[in-house]
């Protein structure tokens, strides 16, 4: 859907490059996870993608056209989905969806997706009497109501609780399943977890990594499973080589002979992968 | 509907919803009282003088009113990755200054026409009011994009208020009388706007009236453009640099 490269950009009153020559792809219905901590041109990547930032230097391709040559019908398939509120605090939740869905040709059934979030009952609320999670959760209404191809989502789940969190995972994975492709910018490495087919970590202005979140906890991971177990009155720990499992004598001992306590292989978190590559921890 | 159409009620509502339309009608209630204070039956004088001051000023304003609710709330962000255009984003936002002004001036003249004497040719009236309402309308949008809070552009217009409206209506008024600020004042948009609001009680020069109205349909376009083309560095700004 996407072919970026060599993608540089640095805004006019910097002095340093945010945007140093990345080059990746986002492809046809997979959901791809831009990660990395704050200020390392996550945000303006997405806003060169989405059009709201054009003096860029290199190649973007959106549907193999150059992404310069598309007018405001670019926006007809589009959905961005912000982490700050982003609606009229004055007009009830109703009448800004209606407002926004009155600028596209496309519309989706809005009633029922406030039914699946939730808000359908506080509809004709001021949205200024929302609570946070409300507002994240009509941005995301937001994002949808023009029944796009690609949405791009900053921070979807960010402030809502365990429940509403999943309601909106499980409709971002039906977006997919729909062929729709998905930008998702995030903090929440569970989150990456559980949607991205692809990752790419930014630092500094570049792509540091990029791969499936299994292959890259395989990739920085070590091929080791940790048992721990009951050896009389101690617990003791083992480290045994993953690939050569079957034919451990020890290993099968301890399996055959002793109470295992805990048992995992030593794979690496998207968060351990995150501090490795990008050099600061997710909080930041 | 088009977009424009779209953008164009979306601000009336929000006008009417934030309380811009009653601060707006508000004020027209201001003008109807200073009308009905004044001792002299025919008003055909006084009401140019009302209409240029509420046409210009509150233009500027209302502009700068609902664009900082936009930023403040950050809908400015979801409405530059919608499908509009830019020209569509700044007239809509001009034409809701005018209608708002429209309102002001029926009101106006009508409370004129039931109590009072007025000799003003209205239609005349009517165009003269939608040009300096445009053309304000995007002083105003220069303003916000180069101030950082609502009280920083207030500041800015009042400024352009003491240099460019004050003397005008000084002249008007009769309290300058020195030909050679007369002319000088031929430079400035707002001694344009106040001739064209003048003669629609008739009586003045023709050159006057043309020279006015080109000076503004000319400095409209001019300032349209250069709206629209700094849009783009507001629009980065408003994005979040």
């Amino acid at each position: 859907m996407y072919q970026i490269n060599d993608l540089n950009f640095k805004y006019p009153k910097n002095k340093e490059a945010t945007i140093k020559g990345i080059s990746f792809e986002i492809k046809d219905g997979e959901i791809f996870g831009l990660l990395g901590p704050s200020g390392v041109g996550k945000s303006t990547t997405q806003k060169i993608l989405t059009k709201q930032l054009g003096k860029y230097d290199g190649e973007i391709l959106y549907k193999g056209k150059d992404l310069k040559s598309y007018d405001k019908s670019f926006y007809e398939e589009v959905g961005v989905g912000f982490e700050m509120p982003v609606h009229f605090s004055k007009l009830t939740a109703k009448e800004n969806i209606n407002f926004f869905k009155k600028l596209y040709k496309s519309n989706i059934d809005t009633d029922n997706l406030l039914k699946r979030v939730g808000l359908y009952e506080d509809k004709d609320k001021r949205v200024g009497e929302y609570s946070k999670g409300m507002k994240v959760r009509l941005n995301f209404v937001r994002a949808m109501l023009n029944n796009p191809k690609i949405l791009f989502l900053d921070e979807p789940t960010n402030g809502l609780d365990p429940y509403n969190a999943r309601i909106v995972k499980e409709i971002i994975r039906e977006f997919k399943e729909d062929g729709g492709t998905v930008l998702l910018t995030t903090h929440l490495m569970n989150d990456v977890d559980e949607l991205c087919d692809r990752v790419a970590f930014m630092a500094d202005g570049k792509i540091a990594e990029i791969d499936s979140p299994k292959s890259l906890k395989l990739k920085y991971g070590e091929r080791k499973v940790d048992v721990e177990y009951r050896d009389g009155e101690d617990v003791k720990k083992e480290s045994f080589d993953l690939d050569s499992l079957k034919t451990n004598e020890a290993f099968m001992n301890i399996i055959k002979s002793k109470d295992i306590l805990t048992i995992h292989s030593k794979e690496m978190t998207l968060d351990d992968i995150f501090i490795k590559v990008t050099g600061v921890n997710t909080d930041e | 509907m088009n977009s424009f159409g779209t953008l164009l009620s979306g601000e009336l509502q929000r006008m009417k919803k934030y309380n811009i339309l009653t601060v707006s009608f508000l004020v027209a209630l201001i003008w109807i009282g200073v009308l009905y204070f004044v001792d002299i039956e025919d008003i055909t004088s006084v009401v140019p003088l009302l209409v240029f001051i509420d046409a210009t000023s509150m233009s500027m304003l209302m502009v700068g009113a609902t664009m900082f609710y936009e930023k403040q709330e950050g809908t400015i962000k979801t409405l530059l990755v919608s499908p509009i255009s830019k020209s569509e984003y700044i007239l809509a936002k001009a034409f809701a200054n005018i209608t708002s002004n429209i309102i002001t001036i029926i009101l106006i003249y009508g409370y004129a026409k039931i109590f009072k004497e007025i000799n003003l040719n209205f239609f005349g009236l009517l165009g003269s009011v939608i040009l300096i309402a445009f053309f304000h309308s995007l002083v105003g949008f220069i303003f916000t994009y180069n101030t950082k809070d609502f009280t920083e552009m207030l500041m800015g217009m009042m400024k352009y208020i003491f240099i460019f409206a004050i003397p005008v209506l000084l002249e008007q008024m009769g309290l300058i009388k020195n030909k050679t600020i007369d002319k000088i004042l031929y430079i400035i948009p707002t001694k344009s706007s106040s001739i064209l609001l003048k003669s629609t009680a008739g009586g003045l020069e023709s050159w006057k009236i043309w020279f006015s109205l080109i000076y503004l349909v000319i400095a409209s376009i001019l300032l349209f453009f250069i709206v629209w083309k700094k849009f783009d560095d507001f629009a980065i700004k408003e994005s979040g640099e």
